[in-house]
């Protein structure tokens, strides 16, 4: 009996992408019941992972907000007074401990720098200077220091904050 | 005297209120090139490393530097397969993360500085990845991808794949294995 000749070459491509596959030792392994939480979340982006914390930017209903994830028991935390209807989100990232997230948004025209605290449930504006339209922020995992990119005449630069 | 005394209070207020107490700094030049257009900032979990993407003539690349020296830190893999994106490193600085080219298709490597190895995640060939953010003790990988035109975030485990990097950990000088310091 003859075996036709694709049907080898898919058999042979197969042994060869598993003994790669063994070869390459263990491959990150998808996170079942927490993809299917985020799934459920409808539409997401930006994510930031940090001690047992993600926080992301979701979808709903067309409108876009923070949503924090705690991993360890997938459940959303309870954000007072982050999240607000008339601004739109656009990068985010938290502390390990899960205190602290910073937050670029537009809100009536300007894009701004804000941190929130979890515990005080505060939110507190941090100002470009020199004066300058944040894009993309990122939180030190310690929660002590945040790098933020910013466009000053018309170039890309990289701050550095303290946070006391 | 009140009529000037409220709006120099007001002014106070105002700066208090938009981040007067933050200390600032500019990340400072990217690995030598003063006006050079740099982005995507990711910092390591004590803020020791800075990881960002710069514009050289080989495409977007990711720098890796000290701070607050600004010392170019070379990473082994992270040469070729422009351009890069979306940087993230672990607490010490171990591992670093970030999308790059290969073919045509945008790839998640991470690189172990310590060891000098690299690991590819392999995803699935409707997924488009945009964004990494790595957990800082490595135990897990987020991933921005486009799938069917939607926005996903998918969570992938790494403890088995990686060893932890927890904060407090031995910071890892030079580029690792085969690199220049």
């Amino acid at each position: 009996m003859r075996v036709p000749l694709h049907a080898m070459a898919t058999v042979t491509l197969l042994a060869l992408t598993q003994l790669l596959g063994s070869c390459m030792g263990p491959m990150p392994r998808p996170i079942g019941p927490l993809n299917s939480r985020l799934e459920a979340l409808g539409a997401n982006r930006e994510p930031s992972l940090s001690g047992r914390w993600l926080a992301l930017i979701s979808g709903r209903g067309g409108r876009e907000q923070v949503m924090l994830l705690d991993l360890v028991n997938q459940q959303a935390q309870f954000l007072s007074g982050l999240n607000r209807a008339d601004a739109q989100p656009l990068s985010v990232s938290i502390d390990a401990a899960g205190e602290k997230i910073a937050l670029v948004r537009q809100l009536e025209g300007r894009t701004e720098l804000v941190l929130y605290r979890r515990s005080l449930q505060s939110l507190q504006p941090i100002a470009m200077v020199p004066d300058g339209v944040p894009k993309a922020v990122q939180l030190q995992a310690d929660g002590r220091q945040l790098a933020v990119q910013v466009s000053r005449n018309g170039i890309w630069q990289v701050d550095l904050v303290q946070i006391p | 005297m009140a009529a000037l005394l409220l709006p120099a209070s007001i002014m106070l207020l105002a700066g208090c209120g938009s981040g007067a107490w933050f200390t600032r700094r500019s990340a400072g030049p990217a690995g030598g090139l003063a006006e050079v257009s740099r982005q995507e900032p990711a910092l390591s979990g004590q803020g020791r490393l800075l990881a960002s993407v710069v514009e050289r003539s080989s495409g977007t690349t990711l720098l890796l530097q000290e701070q607050p020296s600004g010392r170019v830190v070379n990473l082994r893999h992270f040469q070729r397969h422009q351009p890069h994106s979306s940087p993230s490193l672990s607490w010490n600085g171990r591992y670093v993360a970030a999308l790059v080219q290969q073919g045509s298709q945008r790839v998640p490597l991470i690189e172990d500085r310590l060891s000098g190895s690299l690991h590819r995640l392999t995803l699935p060939a409707d997924h488009t990845p945009l964004r990494l953010s790595l957990s800082p003790e490595a135990g897990r990988l987020a991933v921005q991808v486009v799938q069917n035109g939607q926005s996903r975030v998918r969570l992938f485990d790494l403890a088995g794949l990686l060893e932890p990097d927890r904060p407090g950990g031995i910071a890892i000088q030079g580029g690792g294995p085969g690199v220049p310091p």
